[in-house]
């Protein structure tokens, strides 16, 4: 009866909404469990971390679905009430923020600059220039820990300066390793802005600079804001260059952190679970603050 | 405003081996509209950007206002171009694009204003400026282009074919709001184009280039009535004008042309002034030009042109009909009153006044007389 009144009753939208979820039905059913398998890991992680930890050993995750009353902060608490004392949980995290945050702006601060560079300058040799930078692309980090491990003692022994154990020595490093993709990326979305635009601004009375930061930069913001979450999620999941350059240093980033938790009978999982939720929630914060210069057709209206 | 002067203007880029533009000489008066028309690749743009500032001269000078300009950058040279591309700022609004220039002059709020206010009332933009171009159709944004370089109130307006993104409708329109705009700002106006009729129906004098040189520097109606020579003749007009190669036959009292091989019955008779330059001159053969709107179908006393020819192609567009005849293997095209009754397939008789008929030298191609 409920039926036959639904069915009579389909405004002309709910028509179509209905003829929507028939043609999309299928597609949206696959899409759900794919992001329903995709999200199990990380639901599982936050369920682990908010269990006492005498469960853990005890039942499986899934267990507390049946008794969410059994779900408990006190894991954080107890984290967190280490406050910033070196080795605990906070104190990794502001490392871990105080090595991604200067390593990502370098990196996007730099890559802006050389792409405007490489695409609008007026110097010989651009192209190789480039092709040099996408040669650097392939280089992979474990060749180069060595050398620049040795290039930062010389540069002690030299200067008096020996950036390794030191947060600017992983922060160089990143920025290094960072530099070639996103100049990569930034000098091919500005070849996409046409010459005329630049040619325009010139001829109203723009310097290089007012080019760059006026016309070039506000373009450029999607290009930018990937680049930035790009290079802000790498260099947050970073254990290996942490591990390498910062030897001997009280404070470790979040990832070092993690994996000190891992012993070789017994790991800390509830610190572990814990652990890794409070490093997911900082790149979440990024991604979806920068999420809004993803804007299609920024150039649309421009020339034609 | 100002006058712009250009000396033998001459660009030559690496690699190429003929200049894209050899020792230009044009003068353009104080508050003067002058039209560079040609081709592709005539190198009127070229002459433009070198005038914006926006490439490097090679040799010879330019002279803005009395003022060599050659190694002054764009924004010292108080001029402002119009992009072919438009080259609107896409993240500002159609507001901020007109007044970017005029804030990073520094001129003050109240004065960008009213610059901005006025030119938006000229152009019809007053309800679009807080618009961004996005927002915009082709016409508003040509719109705004031009009002981009209103506001800076500059010396010298250069525009490089702003009209070819518009719809042929828009164009024509757009063409009158143009001509209204120099009339009403009295401003020195320089305009690139390759299509003939924006040349004509708006330049004070029209400059027509090709291959890099200029072939003429004239009023519209100079280069209408007295082109310099074959290039003109045919570049300027439309439907272009015939051209058809031609015997000299001196022999009679009055010197007369006949077409060569299977275009026998085209003749021509000349007025007395080109039959005596024909007389002191030697070689056999001339060209011949005539307009399509000369021709008329019959024949007509003292007929300087005439030809018998089978009608191929009718082309109507109303008021007249654009006759595509075939005269022996000479393709005459002719414009005729839409009443005169001729079909595909007629054979017809085309002929023109005597002094309709242009004559040039075959090899050079220029104008004789």
């Amino acid at each position: 009866m409920a039926n036959i009144v639904e069915t009579t009753d389909l405004t002309p939208r709910r028509r179509g909404l209905s003829r929507r979820l028939s043609t999309k039905g299928p597609t949206n059913i696959v899409l759900g469990i794919i992001g329903i398998v995709w999200l199990v890991p990380t639901v599982s992680l936050l369920i682990i971390s908010l269990r006492p930890e005498a469960d853990f050993g005890v039942s499986g995750w899934w267990k507390a679905l049946l008794d969410p009353s059994s779900l408990t902060f006190s894991n954080y608490r107890v984290l967190f009430d280490q406050g910033f004392a070196a080795g605990g949980l906070l104190d990794s995290l502001m490392t871990s923020i105080e090595i991604t945050v200067p390593a990502t702006l370098l990196v996007t601060f730099l890559a802006c600059f050389a792409g405007h560079s490489l695409v609008f300058g007026r110097w010989r040799g651009r192209d190789v220039v480039f092709l040099v930078v996408v040669g650097l692309m392939v280089v992979p980090v474990q060749v180069a820990l060595i050398p620049v491990v040795q290039f930062y003692h010389e540069l002690g022994d030299l200067f008096g300066l020996n950036p390794y154990g030191t947060i600017p020595g992983v922060v160089i490093f990143h920025v290094a390793f960072g530099l070639p993709f996103g100049i990569f990326l930034m000098r091919n979305f500005m070849s996409g802005i046409p010459k005329d635009l630049l040619e325009a601004a010139r001829m109203e009375g723009a310097g290089e600079w007012k080019v760059f930061y006026r016309i070039v930069l506000p373009l450029a913001l999607p290009a930018l804001a990937s680049l930035a979450i790009f290079q802000f999620i790498w260099v947050w999941n970073d254990l290996l260059v942490a591990l390498v350059f910062l030897g001997g240093n009280a404070h470790t980033p979040l990832t070092v952190f993690l994996y000190d938790q891992n012993h070789e009978l017994q790991a800390n999982y509830w610190i572990i679970s814990t652990g890794a939720i409070v490093s997911v929630i900082v790149p979440l914060i990024v991604f979806f603050s920068f999420q809004r210069y993803f804007v299609r057709g920024v150039l649309a209206g421009a020339v034609k | 405003m100002a006058s712009v002067v250009l000396r033998n203007l001459t660009k030559q880029y690496p690699g190429n081996n003929a200049p894209s533009l050899e020792a230009l000489n044009l003068e353009i008066d104080d508050g003067e509209f002058v039209c560079l028309v040609g081709p592709s690749g005539c190198g009127k743009t070229t002459a433009l950007r070198m005038i914006a500032g926006l490439e490097d001269v090679t040799s010879g000078d330019i002279e803005i206002g009395g003022r060599v300009v050659n190694d002054l950058p764009s924004r010292d040279r108080d001029i402002a171009l119009v992009f072919q591309s438009y080259a609107l700022y896409p993240h500002l609004t159609v507001a901020d694009n007109m007044s970017f220039g005029l804030k990073l002059r520094k001129v003050p709020k109240a004065e960008i204003e009213e610059a901005v206010q006025s030119a938006a009332k000229i152009l019809d933009l007053v309800d679009l400026l807080n618009r961004k171009p996005a927002q915009l159709s082709g016409g508003q944004r040509q719109r705004v282009a031009l009002g981009r370089a209103l506001v800076r109130d500059p010396a010298v307006f250069l525009m490089d074919e702003p009209l070819s993104n518009l719809d042929a409708k828009l164009r024509v329109q757009t063409r009158a709001e143009i001509a209204q705009l120099h009339h009403r700002l009295q401003a020195t106006m320089l305009y690139v184009t390759h299509d003939q009729v924006e040349a004509m129906t708006m330049a004070d004098r029209i400059a027509v280039m090709n291959l890099g040189v200029l072939e003429q520097y004239g009023t519209p109606r100079e280069l209408y009535n007295l082109p310099k020579n074959k290039f003109v003749a045919g570049f300027i007009g439309s439907p272009s004008m015939n051209f058809v190669s031609m015997r000299i036959n001196r022999d009679a009292e009055r010197v007369h042309l006949t077409g060569i091989g299977a275009d026998s019955s085209i003749k021509v008779t000349l007025t007395d002034e080109q039959s005596d330059i024909l007389r002191k001159s030697d070689g056999d053969d001339i060209v011949v030009g005539v307009r399509p709107e000369h021709l008329i179908e019959g024949s007509i006393d003292h007929a300087g042109f005439s030809a018998v020819a089978t009608v191929e192609v009718i082309e109507f567009l109303g008021n007249d009909e654009h006759i595509h005849a075939l005269s022996g293997d000479t393709d005459l095209v002719a414009i005729l009153n839409a009443h005169s009754g001729v079909a595909r397939g007629d054979s017809i008789t085309l002929s023109a006044p005597l002094d309709t008929v242009h004559i040039f030298d075959p090899t050079s191609g220029l104008r004789l007389n």
